[in-house]
């Protein structure tokens, strides 16, 4: 937004609160539209609501109330939505959180739809689908006074609103005082979508669908039957999209990026975008897919699919911040005091939860992320203890390079272990230039490291995956003594992933299976079924925090988001099931069983889109909210152990 | 593409013997010493012809670290043949062999076929076991064996044909039942993909 823009509405208090507050990424019109609301000065006020809300999260204290006011400029019909300022409630809410979420003269030529809910408990609320850029859903609003039903009531008096002929709940505006722009903002959210409809099947011609409005122009009921017959008949699309956002509203944190790219993919491919829209979204319950495995060995039945359970209404309403840009330097130093102090560490967190660090600043943050410091040591504390920690370190070192051969020879277990890691380091991300090639002096640090952490650790010593856990952190700390100490660090809670009993991995897949009962009961029905209940087909996943996933940058963003341990100390779990879900319509449509689902699962690596499997994954978290953390029995990893002593003993009787 | 029967196998072994180089070598027909180490497990297939019959064999590499046999064990459910690994140039991986069959006898089909690889024998200069031990180890216990090179290639189409042949035999036979064996579209007809027919007619292996 520009500030001109803003100032214009000055003498409005709610919108001098607004644009002192910052731009807003809400509101998103082009510049051919901004002319049309630059100036509502003599608007005239048709509708004002006090205490309508959103629910940014499931907290009753991130709930941000506002006023709703719908505006009348000439023939114009604009809607706001200010957030109030100064409450106490909302003390967690930085002004920047509240700002976002502020809808700034949102005209109704822009919005595509308007559906009312009236869930059984709780406040009536509405998701209002705006139809520019690609469309995008703002957040439910709830109407804690009530006066639904007048505001409905009285954008009808002022622009067109159908009701959507297979959904009462559903009011479709079309306001066609401007034919030819109304019918082109009503094509711009299907966009790719409505051209390829039945009704325009060869190349759209805008110029024949304006002829078609202006004719119905002042036959009001006709039109509404035109209409009528248009959503159902001709643009069923459109219905569909209308729900997918609304379903993006629910579900994730931003909308538009989301749903632009599933247009996007729609296109791409070769199907119809309808074909995919309906397979992705509409219909998947009620269609099988047609299996594209080489491995299928029989025709595959047709299964109807239970649906998700937090798709649509009955998911508790979730609506967070896009995810932002990457943490830089600049921004950095404003969470340090004088001194070196991270003043606000939790502010810190957020911050990286939901953008992560740029990549020539890990090396500094990595750090207090892992806790080798710890949030209120200075600059000089921390120069301090680099020496002290590096001569530490250079100590256990030296444990095992004074072990002469003759001695080697009659300790076989250092022996396996020395074996075991000259075995794998050769073999752990030697397609990066930075491990690359033979003699490449970080293999051998990375060798001394494992070497020496299976000696400071040596109950728990050295299993397959570590090194894997340590490629990363050595890539970006370049420094033996600080990789071992941050590689130290991350084993604190990481470490029981590598108890030669399992008993890290199982009791993280346990509460994996109770997560999964909890949000999509259906899925872990399907797997308590086929057989699945153990999820091993998520062992990769877990062991080594989806390294094998994602490409490399796409690890160490993943890394640091999970490390900030907000809002959960257990994301990674969420996670897991934010790819499951994404993939339980073909899973529980091919009725894989445990073998093909391990295969699926495996193949998906190098697949998954990692942005908004971060977004689903939050909002799975605060969905999950309370009941989700008591699913998960204390101390399973990453948590920190309950007690210290002896978890990592371990039955040496097999090595 | 069509098959007749697809055949799951499972490669087992001590870590670093050389499960994974074999595999590709078998799908990919090349060698690649710098690869990444197996967590969990990891997939390969291949169509191969037995009797003028397509068959495809689906090949789990399984990871070889004492610390993920508990998961590996999960693998073996509905295998039809195993190829069980050691490294030739190192004495104790031989000797895990007793663990690793009992862990298959455990928790695979009794009829599943197995075939005992001594990998490496290209680096006969290094050589820790003799074919004659790896032959001896094979009879007592009813496997198939072999000695293989994934570097060279020498044996390795051999040692998982040779095991589609054993198993395909049994089939023959009648031994079999659906265990580890699915029928293709231009297959016979029959069972198809049951895993829970423990019945074991003949117990057996051949050798």
């Amino acid at each position: 937004m520009h500030e001109s823009d803003i100032h214009d509405l000055s003498d409005d208090a709610d919108y001098a609160v607004a644009s002192k507050q910052g731009s807003s990424s809400m509101t998103r019109a082009d510049d051919s539209k901004r002319s049309s609301y630059s100036d509502l000065e003599d608007a005239e006020i048709v509708y004002l609501k006090d205490n309508v809300t959103i629910h940014p999260t499931q907290y009753a204290a991130e709930r941000i109330s506002g006023r709703l006011k719908l505006l009348k400029q000439g023939s114009s019909l604009f809607m706001t939505w200010m957030p109030y300022t100064g409450q106490s409630s909302n003390a967690r809410l930085s002004g920047r959180d509240k700002n976002l979420y502020t809808i700034r003269a949102l005209s109704f030529s822009d919005i595509q739809s308007i559906r009312r809910h009236t869930p059984t408990i709780g406040w009536q609320y509405v998701i209002v689908v705006s139809s520019v850029c690609a469309g995008l859903a703002f957040p439910p609003l709830y109407f804690y006074s009530g006066g639904v039903r007048e505001f409905l009531a009285t954008i009808k008096q002022h622009v067109l609103i159908v009701r959507s002929s297979e959904d009462a709940n559903l009011f479709l505006v079309n306001n066609f005082q401007d034919p030819l722009q109304k019918t082109l903002s009503s094509l711009a959210l299907p966009g790719s979508l409505a051209n390829r409809t039945p009704s325009s099947s060869s190349s759209p011609s805008y110029g024949n669908l304006e002829d078609k409005y202006t004719s119905a122009d002042g036959h009001l009921s006709s039109m509404q039957q035109n209409n009528k017959q248009r959503q159902k008949s001709h643009d069923p699309a459109r219905d569909i999209s209308i729900q997918v956002l609304e379903k993006f509203s629910l579900v994730t944190r931003f909308a538009r990026e989301t749903t632009s790219q599933l247009f996007r993919e729609s296109l791409v491919d070769g199907h119809g975008p309808n074909e995919k829209r309906r397979t992705n979204w509409a219909s998947k319950e009620h269609q099988s897919q047609e299996m594209t495995s080489n491995d299928v060995e029989i025709v595959p039945k047709k299964v109807p699919v239970p649906s998700d359970p937090l798709e649509f209404d009955k998911l508790s309403l979730v609506w967070g911040q896009p995810r932002q840009r990457p943490l830089g330097l600049q921004e950095w130093s404003t969470f340090l005091d004088s001194e070196g102090r991270i003043v606000d560490p939790n502010a810190l967190k957020k911050r990286i939860f939901y953008g992560g660090v740029e990549h020539n600043l890990r090396k500094k943050v990595w750090t207090f992320l892992l806790g080798y410091y710890s949030y209120d040591s200075t600059y000089a504390e921390r120069e301090y203890a680099v020496l002290v920690k590096k001569s530490e370190y250079e100590t256990i070192k030296n444990q095992w390079q004074s072990i002469s051969p003759e001695q080697a020879k009659r300790f076989t277990k250092f022996k396996e272990r020395k074996g075991l890691i000259d075995k794998d380091v050769v073999r752990t991300d030697r397609s990066l230039p930075f491990y690359e090639g033979d003699d490449n002096p970080n293999v051998r640090l990375m060798h001394d490291i494992l070497l020496t952490y299976s000696f400071y650790n040596f109950d728990l010593g050295y299993c397959q995956g570590m090194s894997d856990l340590l490629s990363p952190i050595l890539f970006i700390m370049k420094d033996e003594s600080e990789a071992f100490w941050c590689f130290v660090s991350l084993l604190e809670r990481l470490g029981p992933n590598f108890n030669r009993d399992q008993s890290g991995m199982h009791s993280q897949l346990f509460a994996l299976s109770k997560l999964v009962e909890l949000l999509d009961s259906p899925l872990h029905n399907y797997f308590k079924q086929n057989d699945c209940l153990n999820y091993f087909f998520c062992f990769r996943w877990i062991l080594i925090q989806f390294k094998r996933e994602f490409e490399y940058e796409k690890t160490l963003r993943l890394w640091e988001v999970l490390w900030t341990h907000y809002p959960s100390e257990h994301l990674h779990l969420y996670v897991c099931i934010a790819i499951l879900k994404r993939h339980r319509a073909e899973i529980m449509g091919e009725q894989m069983d445990f073998d093909t689902l391990l295969k699926f699962i495996n193949e998906l690596s190098g697949q998954i889109d990692l942005d908004p499997i971060l977004r689903d994954a939050e909002a799975l978290c605060v969905c999950a909210g309370e009941n989700g953390a008591a699913s998960i029995p204390p101390g399973t990893p990453p948590s920190l152990p309950i007690q210290d002593s002896s978890i990592y003993y371990q039955d040496d009787s097999l090595l | 593409m069509s098959y007749a029967y697809l055949f799951k196998y499972i490669i087992i072994g001590d870590t670093g013997v050389g499960k994974s180089c074999l595999l590709l070598q078998f799908t990919d027909k090349r060698f690649q010493p710098v690869h990444d180490l197996t967590i969990g497990v990891e997939f390969g297939a291949r169509m191969i012809t037995i009797d003028n019959k397509p068959i495809k064999l689906q090949i789990w590499d399984t990871a070889g670290q004492e610390s993920f046999r508990s998961i590996t064990r999960s693998y073996y459910r509905g295998a039809a043949g195993a190829l069980l690994v050691y490294d030739i140039t190192r004495r104790e991986t031989f000797n895990h062999l007793a663990s690793w069959l009992e862990d298959a006898r455990q928790h695979a089909n009794a009829n599943m076929t197995i075939m005992l690889i001594g990998n490496k024998c290209d680096l006969a200069h290094r050589r820790a076991v003799s074919t004659e031990e790896g032959e001896q180890f094979a009879k007592e216990h009813g496997l198939i064996f072999m000695e293989a090179s994934a570097k060279t290639a020498q044996n390795v189409e051999e040692a998982f044909i040779n095991t589609a042949g054993t198993i395909y035999k049994k089939i023959q036979d009648g031994v079999f039942d659906s265990f580890g064996i699915k029928v293709g579209y231009g297959g016979i007809p029959g069972p198809s993909g049951g895993r829970d027919g423990s019945t074991s007619q003949a117990g057996g292996c051949c050798s």
